[in-house]
């Protein structure tokens, strides 16, 4: 019963794998016919180069930096949502829009919201003398605006599943206990902190390790938005092996930049697993 | 129900049974290579879209219909030509003919040589220009692995009225430092030199580098030299040109942004292909007749050099269905090249030296701006190409794709590195590509 599960994963997770692992150790090119093999060779130049570094580090800020803020925007979110209100399925509706529509197509969208020339939003803060005519900021051309940029629109485009997993959990806490804590006196803060938050933990680590490894391995809003810039300052892992394996056509190199991203995969995976095993005991 | 009725199992035992027939002769047989009788063809969104409308409704119709297959034309934007054309490598699948931005030797090994269209052409057109010679022979393996149909001259467009008024041209680097400062302090106008990972800039920095004295790599191809007195003092002059005359926008642009940047009318100089000038020729009749298209600017020496914008070859695939139309396609598009001239606008040059007729007369017959296109006439002898003065290998094309000069302009500007030590990094990038390739 369980052989196509396991040849879905071989042909699509093994199979690849592995690959990546054969062409990391050799010296592949985009049209090569024949590889050598170079060892570690590819990492060891991965490791040497300063670009490798920054973006070995962008990695980290793009990934904790989004999944904190989607795992907070989420829960208020997901709050709300559990509150009766008029306008309740539109703004369900609205909240999970940019989960359904293609990446790329709403990362355009932020694209243009955000352009150095005309962007909607910089007219906006104009318009309410929040900035002046010269003094647009530049969201992709200063290096902590552009981090700032390419981190929301990402948490923008997860925050739909953040919620949805969230408002799952919130759902499956029984009124009753939430209750009998009102009556007993206590406030909302302290019913959050002491009961939903503890109770919804479970979910919370889940939806925050699916999150980590949408952050980890994505590069579309990256590469639309920034391909990098300015000066590396918005480079990822996976941008960065785009950039040298397919368009500098260094496929060997690429893999190998890409082989840094298993170990925190791994881990995540690790983590997962051991939340899900626990919650089947529970 | 006994034995025989259909289980779960069954279904999938059957449904495993039946996806491996089916993948099976796709996966291990090897593909028989039929003649077809369309040809495919995929290249770039042409910036001038009257070129794309005679291309695609006028010129393929004919030629398929003059030899008897259907043509199909596929445009893909400028910043995914490089992972289609990977992507169809990878599949071993795609066009019967792919044109490329820029020239693409680590393709080499998967291409059809080109020197026999190469050779006809030149018997029938002229001489391959020396720049698409360069960036498209290897001179080791002694093949042409692409042909180039045309190239694009990158001048200057300033606007006349603001230089007017403060007295001076953009003839020299420093004359546009000097220059843009005094338009900035005066009327807030910035000046449009991109520093982003990007065609654009790509192009723009090398023609400051060369124009310094600088250059990548020396003429054998095979030593980097982009560490030298002359780099540094191009990227100094850059980032004056930033911190006294631009914004922090000029990180962030895409191939198109400077086009955008100078049609608006926000900016009064930029780097780039006609498209830009044409685009405001359509656009803004009023502010087109204050814009000016002028030589490259000149470096310290009085050295003065552009690199081609774009340098537009067509490649074979081994594995495309259609090679030799494919090929006599490319030699009959050249032949058309005073076709292709006009229908871009004098976009895109010819890359065989008589392909188009009486050249310096049609843009001295253009309706707009004569007298502003007629400095194009002699553009060819400022350009030149990626890997000046060498030739365009595979390690250049990588040093190219991943934007290693860019970024070193980019470090000093954002203040993140001196002058000495961006050049000293770049030297290293590019050290280490070059030890990759040359194994």
């Amino acid at each position: 019963m369980i052989l196509p599960a396991v040849l879905y994963v071989v042909a699509l997770v093994g199979f690849p794998f592995v690959l990546s692992i054969y062409l990391a150790m050799s010296d592949a090119k985009i049209a090569s016919n024949t590889y050598g093999f170079v060892g570690l060779d590819n990492v060891r130049g991965a490791l040497e180069s300063p670009t490798f570094r920054k973006s070995l580090g962008n990695t980290f800020i793009f990934t904790l930096v989004s999944q904190v803020l989607v795992l907070m925007l989420g829960k208020i979110l997901a709050t709300c949502l559990t509150k009766r209100f008029w306008g309740k399925s539109i703004f369900r509706f609205l909240i999970l829009l940019p989960w359904v529509a293609p990446i790329s197509l709403g990362t355009i969208g932020w694209k243009w919201m955000l352009d150095s020339l005309y962007s909607p939003v910089n007219w906006v803060l104009q318009a309410t003398h929040l900035v002046g005519k010269n003094t647009w900021p530049m969201w992709f051309g200063e290096k902590d605006l552009a981090m700032a940029a390419v981190i929301a629109v990402h948490v923008w485009r997860l925050l739909p599943f953040a919620t949805v997993i969230i408002l799952a959990g919130l759902t499956s806490i029984p009124k009753e206990v939430d209750e009998a804590a009102e009556v007993d006196g206590a406030g909302f803060w302290s019913r959050e902190f002491h009961i939903v938050l503890p109770l919804l933990r479970p979910i919370l680590t889940v939806a925050g390790l699916f999150g980590i490894i949408f952050a980890f391995t994505d590069m579309t809003v990256i590469y639309v938005l920034t391909r990098g810039g300015p000066a590396q300052a918005t480079q990822v892992l996976s941008s960065l092996a785009f950039f040298t394996g397919i368009l500098g056509g260094d496929l060997a190199g690429g893999a190998a930049i890409s082989l840094f991203l298993f170990p925190v995969l791994v881990v995540v995976a690790i983590v997962m697993l051991m939340v899900a095993r626990r919650t089947e005991v529970a | 129900m006994g034995e025989s009725r259909f289980t779960r199992r069954t279904f999938l035992k059957a449904a495993g049974v039946a996806a491996a027939a089916v993948a099976t002769p796709t996966i291990f047989v090897p593909t028989a290579r039929a003649k077809s009788d369309t040809l495919k063809i995929g290249q770039w969104t042409h910036f001038v879209p009257a070129f794309d409308e005679w291309f695609d409704k006028k010129y393929c119709p004919e030629w398929g219909q003059k030899n008897g297959v259907k043509v199909v034309v596929d445009h893909i934007s400028v910043n995914d030509l490089r992972a289609r054309a990977a992507a169809e490598v990878s599949a071993k699948k795609g066009h019967d003919l792919f044109g490329f931005l820029d020239p693409p030797p680590a393709y080499e090994n998967v291409v059809v040589p080109m020197n026999d269209v190469v050779s006809e052409c030149e018997k029938k057109y002229g001489k391959l220009v020396n720049l698409a010679q360069r960036a498209t022979f290897n001179p080791k393996t002694k093949k042409y692995f692409a042909v180039s149909d045309n190239w694009v001259p990158d001048p200057l467009h300033y606007r006349k009225d603001v230089w007017g008024e403060i007295g001076m041209k953009p003839d020299t680097w420093e004359h546009i430092r000097e220059g843009s400062k005094k338009i900035k302090d005066k009327n807030g106008m910035p000046a449009g030199f991109g520093i982003s990972q990007e065609l654009d800039t790509n192009m723009m920095v090398r023609a400051l580098l060369w124009s310094y004295g600088a250059q990548e790599q020396d003429e054998s191809s095979t030593k980097v030299m982009i560490n030298s007195k002359a780099t540094v003092e191009a990227i100094k002059l850059m980032t004056a040109i930033y911190k006294e005359s631009e914004t922090a926008e000029v990180f962030t642009w895409d191939p198109s942004s400077n086009n955008r940047f100078f049609v608006s009318g926000k900016g009064h100089i930029i780097q780039n292909a006609i498209s830009a000038i044409r685009t405001l020729e359509k656009q803004n009749p009023e502010l087109a007749k204050k814009a000016g298209l002028a030589l490259p600017a000149a470096g310290p020496g009085g050295k003065r050099m552009a690199s081609e914008h774009l340098l537009h070859c067509y490649v074979v695939w081994q594995f495309g269905e259609n090679p030799e139309m494919a090929k006599k396609f490319i030699v009959d598009l050249i032949g058309s090249y005073n076709d292709a001239f006009l229908a871009s606008e004098f976009y895109n040059f010819p890359s065989f030296s008589k392909a188009v007729t009486d050249l310096k007369g049609k843009l001295a017959a253009d309706k707009v701006n004569p007298e502003e296109y007629a400095i194009l006439g002699d553009f060819e002898k400022y350009s030149a190409y990626p890997g000046y003065p060498g030739y365009t290998t595979a390690a250049i094309d990588e040093c190219f794709n991943t934007f290693v000069l860019p970024d070193m302009f980019a470090r000093v500007a954002k203040g993140e590195m001196s002058a000495e030590d961006s050049a000293k990094q770049a030297d290293a990038d590019m050290k280490r590509i070059f030890a990759k390739w040359n194994k």
